[in-house]
């Protein structure tokens, strides 16, 4: 560079890529592509790719916790479960129509997260983990055992008929709509001021605490959102089935959130995306040729930390940027 | 009988004692929320199976021994684990410690599965342990007593080393501020290496003493890890004497709740963990 040369105009930086701008082009193509599938795959396809959204959107619930706001759920499938006996309760008790029961659910969870989480939040770490895990194994065992409520272990069917009666293509189309519209709001939370302070707290709760937010507050506000969009997804799935049962918000689910989220890489947006597919076609090609599959899911769990502790969606999107036109 | 069971508590404390100790020795020291130590419970107790009746059979001293040679097994996986895999991680953030433990939680259970199966193991109670003891129309079996008695054993040999020894003392400084003690010139990794040798080797020991009590299967490992986290963190993470009243505490809980709510037992223990966590909490502020 010449040093003498007269110092360039002052002219405006480069527009930046905006960063918290949803950039609709990948959005819309994985739409697309999922729709296509919806409507021309055959059956199998269709049920794995409902199942696949549905959790999806569980795990990038749990995420907003994990990645974001520095608290780990051990019991988050009860804000599942919850929302699938919620709709189940509110139509076959109370006799609410069904279109009701089914808006009800996630409002349910929403609660239900409300509740423990004013527990859990007095706590930090390790401590706020088991008890999120407390609260999670005493609904299970309540929902289990008081029969004359829940019809335990036998779960309650027929309030809603499966997929609510529609082709599997078109539930898919609903649960694709739903779920795409819970994660792209999901998205706006954690880019939102709300979103920044949860990071924020997340991240050091004692210079969030200097700037004027409490830990306790903003820990409960993501806790009733995650557990809302776990309702949802709670609601999508007990819909898609038509049933529910105890299992619903039992200890696999949260595991298999947990694991979504681990194999997406923690710290990303969209590991529960990345990680839900990936974990259904592990526990669907694995499982049928290998009956061992959760061994190679903890080598990759362990490879994943070691080597990329992004996760595979850290790698994918890494790759990504390399390519030319990609965003940096 | 509501004394018996108050004892039957007691003596399933102790068992709990063992496995929550070593957990809670490795956290004290590494900071290392440790998902595998009921893994290497479980180990404990699949070696015990294999290894029992090799070293004279039948005898209680044979018994012992296999125990002991199976805790050194797992002991010797634990130092390879800490070695090879938790060493790269202790400047990572505390979830991605949790993860790689979590790795080993499923790669253990599978490979239990291959080599053991998916069917209950046994042990047999070596003979002179088997029968009880009745006092007053009460039960006490033999073999719960000599559970008792090597817990008493272990926690005294800890109490003496840790306060006598200079690993002890060494490992005491390490929980209350490991920045201190690297100052002084002491190699943390070795001490980390340690203590996670000895964690594993007291689970190891806890898994092959409930082999004989215990359905041993691939899934012993989930069923221990969560009472022993229970009862870490009502004893408080890092307190040994605090571990030592939470197996007391879980283990009359619970056989107490088997006594009167079978069902309901396990959400018992969950109740009173989440009542000490909170009382805690009020009175202090936040753990």
């Amino acid at each position: 560079m010449n040093r003498d040369a007269p110092a360039a105009p002052p002219v405006a930086p480069p527009a930046r890529d905006d960063p918290y701008r949803i950039r609709w082009l990948p959005v819309a193509a994985v739409g697309l592509v999922a729709a296509s599938a919806l409507l021309a795959g055959p059956p199998l396809i269709v049920f794995a790719l409902t199942e696949v959204m549905i959790f999806a959107l569980f795990a990038t619930a749990l995420n907003l916790l994990l990645s974001y706001s520095g608290m780990v759920s051990f019991g988050h499938a009860v804000y599942f479960g919850i929302a699938a006996y919620g709709v189940a309760l509110s139509i076959t008790r109370l006799g609410w129509p069904m279109w009701a029961g089914i808006l009800a659910g996630p409002f349910v969870s929403a609660f239900f997260a409300l509740v423990f989480g004013a527990f859990c939040v007095q706590l930090t770490a390790i401590y706020a983990a088991m008890l999120t895990l407390a609260c999670s194994e005493v609904t299970f065992a309540v929902v289990f055992q008081w029969f004359e409520l829940t019809r335990g272990e036998s779960g309650i069917s027929g309030h809603v008929p499966a997929m609510l009666g529609l082709a599997p293509g078109v539930y898919g189309l609903v649960v694709l709509a739903v779920t795409g519209a819970s994660i792209l709001a999901l998205w706006r939370v954690v880019h939102s001021p709300l979103g920044l302070t949860i990071r924020a707290v997340g991240q050091n709760a004692a210079r969030a605490a200097a700037l004027g937010h409490s830990r306790r507050t903003v820990q409960l506000i993501a806790f009733v959102i995650s557990g809302f969009f776990a309702g949802v997804a709670g609601t999508l799935f007990s819909v898609f089935h038509g049933n529910v049962f105890p299992d619903y918000l039992g200890t696999l689910i949260t595991v298999n959130g947990l694991v979504m989220v681990l194999l997406g890489g923690l710290y990303n947006f969209s590991a529960g995306i990345y990680g839900a597919v990936l974990f259904k076609i592990l526990d669907n090609l694995l499982a049928h040729y290998f009956q061992y599959w959760q061994l190679v899911i903890g080598l990759i769990l362990m490879a994943v930390i070691l080597v990329s502790p992004r996760g595979i969606g850290g790698a994918i999107q890494s790759l990504a940027r390399r390519l030319p036109g990609g965003h940096r | 009988m509501l004394l018996q069971q108050v004892l039957q508590g007691l003596m399933e404390g102790v068992t709990l004692f063992l496995i929550a100790s070593g957990l809670t020795l490795i956290f004290g020291v590494s900071r290392i929320v440790n998902f595998a130590h009921g893994s290497f419970y479980m180990l404990g107790a699949f070696l015990t199976f294999q290894l029992h009746g090799r070293l004279w059979a039948g005898s209680v001293g044979g018994f012992l021994l296999t125990i002991v040679a199976s805790a050194l097994v797992v002991a010797a996986l634990g130092v390879l684990f800490e070695f090879f895999v938790l060493r790269r991680v202790y400047r990572s953030e505390e979830l991605m410690q949790l993860v790689i433990t979590v790795g080993l939680v499923l790669i253990v259970e599978d490979a239990v599965r291959f080599i053991w199966g998916q069917d209950d193991v046994t042990v047999p109670v070596p003979a002179a342990l088997q029968g009880a003891l009745v006092v007053k129309g009460t039960y006490f079996p033999l073999y719960q007593l000599a559970i008792v008695l090597v817990g008493i054993a272990v926690l005294g040999a800890m109490w003496l080393a840790l306060r006598y020894t200079r690993a002890g003392i060494i490992l005491r400084a390490a929980t209350d501020d490991r920045g201190m003690v690297a100052l002084l010139g002491i190699n943390q990794a070795t001490v980390f290496t340690a203590v996670f040798a000895v964690g594993s080797f007291l689970a190891g020991l806890a898994g092959g003493l409930a082999a004989a009590f215990e359905s041993v299967n691939f899934l012993l490992d989930s069923r221990i890890i969560v009472a022993a986290f229970i009862v870490v963190v009502i004893g408080g993470l890092g307190n040994l004497y605090g571990a030592l009243l939470g197996a007391l505490a879980v283990g009359v809980v619970k056989a107490l709740g088997l006594l009167w709510a079978p069902r309901l037992s396990m959400v018992l223990i969950f109740l009173v963990m989440a009542a000490v966590l909170m009382t805690r909490t009020l009175r202090r502020g936040t753990e």
